[in-house]
């Protein structure tokens, strides 16, 4: 592990600045810090609205779900394995060759991202915090416990993460089985409040133990020793589980498809055949169960938050189906990212084919799968919560917000939207875009029973200017990505 | 007619130079090759030509098209067999042919198809997508897919290799008859041994200049084989 690790480190260090460059990556973790130091010399005023109990909550909440994201191995390790990356390999897939175990290897990547994310993020953030203590009087002690605790949250998230991606390398039963039990668990915590979220979130049972909050000492120890148990319990499990001998699953396919597809698609003209491929590389890959989840997820826990605001707090919040056709457009950049991920290109190189169409024939492939489950969501969260009336102005917002943050990303990202999102500068352009618009939709939906011609006027204009900007967008690809090639 | 025309090309990544300055002419109807050591620029100069890739400085024309200005139609133009074998994990070899068939609007398709199919005896991998065919049968696909269209000029990068001692030598009768039909063929290879049997004018590349260009005689000068002239050239430098 001694000379695996610092190889590993210098890998996801070179493959991350090959995304941008290496200054524009280092600036990554500038721009972390700057923002925590924002947020500490503004948390005086942050914390009259919310208080410190429920921002540290929202605190490890959101490291543990970093963490989930951070550390699924068994997929990624698996996709590392499998796909070949264009012209690239990586070290993890090396014991197909050497003399080394997979479970070392995936150990390594485990080490690797913990120190990785603790460096860009976590350390970061805290030098943020630190760096406010003249302005704000923080107590050194009180920031060196946040980080302690937060990085216990983020590893459990992680740990488990890569634990239960490892039983889905064994067996999908038992994946799902795992899955639910946690689900169960955390809708224990969060919905019926019959457990309380310190019980299975160790870091934060750990903080809530430590100052401001209590003076350290057994319950701070006990929440640090299990949240430390509970990661090495998963790590072991999960290089338990990881196979040594690594066979790819083969896909059989009863006929060829293709021509068929291609036939149905008259109506998209020039993008017929592609289009046509794209479909069918996409169920055959199994990602659109992966697209659905990550569509729906985050959508299930916006409409949680939306109910857990209005009936948990009693908060006076006009959640409407206004608010949920913004959010249902904002999410759907999560699916374009998907279609970007099913296989190496490589092989358009050699096609009388450039970046751009391929580009559209994705954000073809995205309104064709979000349509119908964008409207439906938004549809039947209105059902449910009897705001049917104002469907027909949520789901021209939907749409056209869907739309513009689309080929937003497209233009921003073209067909590395993974990796050009970790660059900066592209990142704090994608925030702005996709921020203010988002922000000014979901302002006004707060107001539309209260000032209805103003917010009806205001939203026409918002959606006006998202259109025009995503005619613009949309014709910028070309200029922007014609140069570029196929290759990662 | 010059099929391939290139003048003062150069290739320079950050501190890498690929290309120094490449000036080479193909003529319509010729069976060249260019070879070289690993790193010599081989593979860039046959992206560049393809439109591929940029050149830094300099020009090309490939068909009477600048493949940096028009790399479209300069692909829609030739053939091509990249160094790398990859076609697209989740379709079959079949499947593959009509993409790329579809795109380049090949005429009379399943005809096509079926005659690349049969000549590569690709029905072997029936019912299993490109991922998991052998490397071998992924390089008779790739080759395929690069025949299919019928260009006038094709540009391979070690199409031999992966390919079984028969398909070596299908692939060899069928190159030459391409030739003979007075079509180009422009190749990259380390194969010296075959390349020899098939080219009728080389060029040896190293450290991303020509070193030596002419006919295969002339580039041989009186050493007994290519791979003895090729030793020469390359270690004259070394």
């Amino acid at each position: 592990m001694s000379y695996l690790l610092p190889l590993m480190l210098k890998e996801e260090f070179r493959l991350h600045s090959s995304y941008s460059s290496r200054r524009m990556f280092l600036a990554f973790p500038v721009i972390v810090a700057l923002f925590s130091f924002a947020i500490a010399m503004t948390s005086q005023r942050l914390l009259e609205a919310t208080p410190l109990p429920d921002a540290i909550l929202f605190l490890h909440l959101s490291a543990f779900l970093y963490g989930l994201g951070v550390g699924a191995f068994g997929f990624l390790g698996a996709q590392y394995l499998e796909r070949r990356h264009g012209h690239r390999n990586y070290l993890v897939a090396m014991p197909s060759l050497l003399p080394m175990s997979f479970r070392r290897t995936f150990l390594g990547m485990y080490v690797r991202d913990a120190v990785f994310y603790m460096a860009l993020v976590l350390a970061p953030m805290v030098a943020g915090l630190a760096a406010s203590v003249p302005f704000t009087g923080f107590r050194l002690t009180s920031i060196g416990f946040l980080f302690l605790a937060a990085l216990i949250s983020f590893l459990v998230g992680m740990s488990l993460s890569f634990f239960v991606s490892t039983v889905y390398m064994r067996s999908r039963v038992a994946f799902a089985g795992l899955v639910a039990g946690i689900s169960v668990a955390f809708a224990a915590a969060g919905v019926f409040r019959v457990l309380p979220v310190e019980a299975i979130l160790p870091g934060l049972s750990m903080h809530y133990g430590l100052p401001p909050f209590a003076t350290p000492g057994a319950a701070a120890l006990a929440g640090g020793m299990a949240g430390a148990g509970l990661i090495a319990l998963c790590v072991a499990g999960a290089l338990l589980l990881v196979p040594e001998q690594y066979e790819p699953r083969s896909v059989p396919v009863a006929e060829d498809e293709l021509p068929g597809v291609d036939a149905r698609l008259g109506i998209v003209r020039g993008y017929r055949v592609l289009l046509a491929k794209e479909l069918v590389d996409l169920r055959r890959s199994g990602t659109i169960p992966k697209m659905f989840f990550s569509f729906v997820t985050p959508l299930l826990f916006l409409s949680f938050t939306a109910w857990f605001v209005r009936n948990g707090l009693r908060a006076p919040v006009g959640f409407n189906s206004v608010f949920y056709g913004a959010m249902v457009g904002f999410f759907g950049v999560l699916l374009y990212n998907w279609l970007n991920n099913v296989d190496a290109m490589d092989y358009y190189a050699t096609l009388p084919v450039d970046v751009p169409r391929v580009i559209r024939t994705k954000l073809l492939a995205f309104l064709a799968l979000t349509t119908g489950i964008s409207t439906a969501f938004v549809v039947g969260v209105s059902a449910l919560n009897g705001d049917l009336r104002l469907l027909w102005l949520a789901l021209p917002v939907m749409f056209v917000t869907s739309v513009y943050m689309v080929v937003m990303t497209a233009y921003l990202t073209g067909l590395r939207t993974n990796s050009f999102l970790f660059d900066p500068g592209v990142l704090a352009r994608f925030s702005v875009l996709a921020i203010l618009p988002d922000l000014g939709l979901t302002i006004l939906s707060f107001t539309v029973d209260r000032t209805p011609v103003f917010t009806i006027s205001g939203i026409a204009l918002v959606l006006t200017a998202m259109a025009a900007a995503t005619a613009l967008l949309y014709r910028g690809i070309d200029a922007k990505w014609a140069r570029h090639d196929f290759a990662e | 007619m010059k099929a391939i025309e290139a003048r003062g090309l150069v290739k320079r990544y950050e501190s890498v130079t690929a290309l120094g300055g490449v000036d080479l002419d193909v003529d319509a109807g010729d069976f060249f090759g260019l070879f070289g050591p690993n790193g010599a620029g081989k593979t860039t100069l046959l992206r560049i030509l393809t439109g591929q890739l940029a050149p830094t400085a300099g020009r090309a024309n490939v068909l009477g098209i600048d493949p940096a200005r028009d790399p479209l139609n300069v692909k829609a133009a030739i053939g091509i067999v990249p160094e790398v074998e990859s076609p697209p994990s989740y379709l079959t070899a079949s499947e593959y042919l009509y993409f790329v068939g579809r795109v380049r609007g090949v005429p009379d398709l399943p005809k096509a198809i079926d005659r690349w199919v049969t000549f590569f005896d690709l029905n072997e991998g029936r019912g299993t997508i490109c991922r998991d065919l052998s490397k071998g049968t992924r390089q008779k696909l790739m080759l395929a897919a690069a025949f299919i269209h019928e260009p006038s000029l094709l540009f391979l990068d070690e199409p031999f290799i992966n390919l079984d001692p028969i398909y070596q030598r299908k692939l060899k009768d069928f190159l030459l008859e391409y030739r003979d039909s007075g079509r180009t063929v422009f190749m990259c290879s380390h194969l010296l041994e075959i390349a020899e049997k098939l080219c009728d004018r080389v060029a040896v590349i190293d450290g991303g200049r020509i070193i030596a260009t002419g006919s295969l005689a002339e580039v041989k000068r009186g050493e007994r084989d290519l791979e003895a002239a090729f030793l020469r050239l390359v270690g004259e430098r070394r």
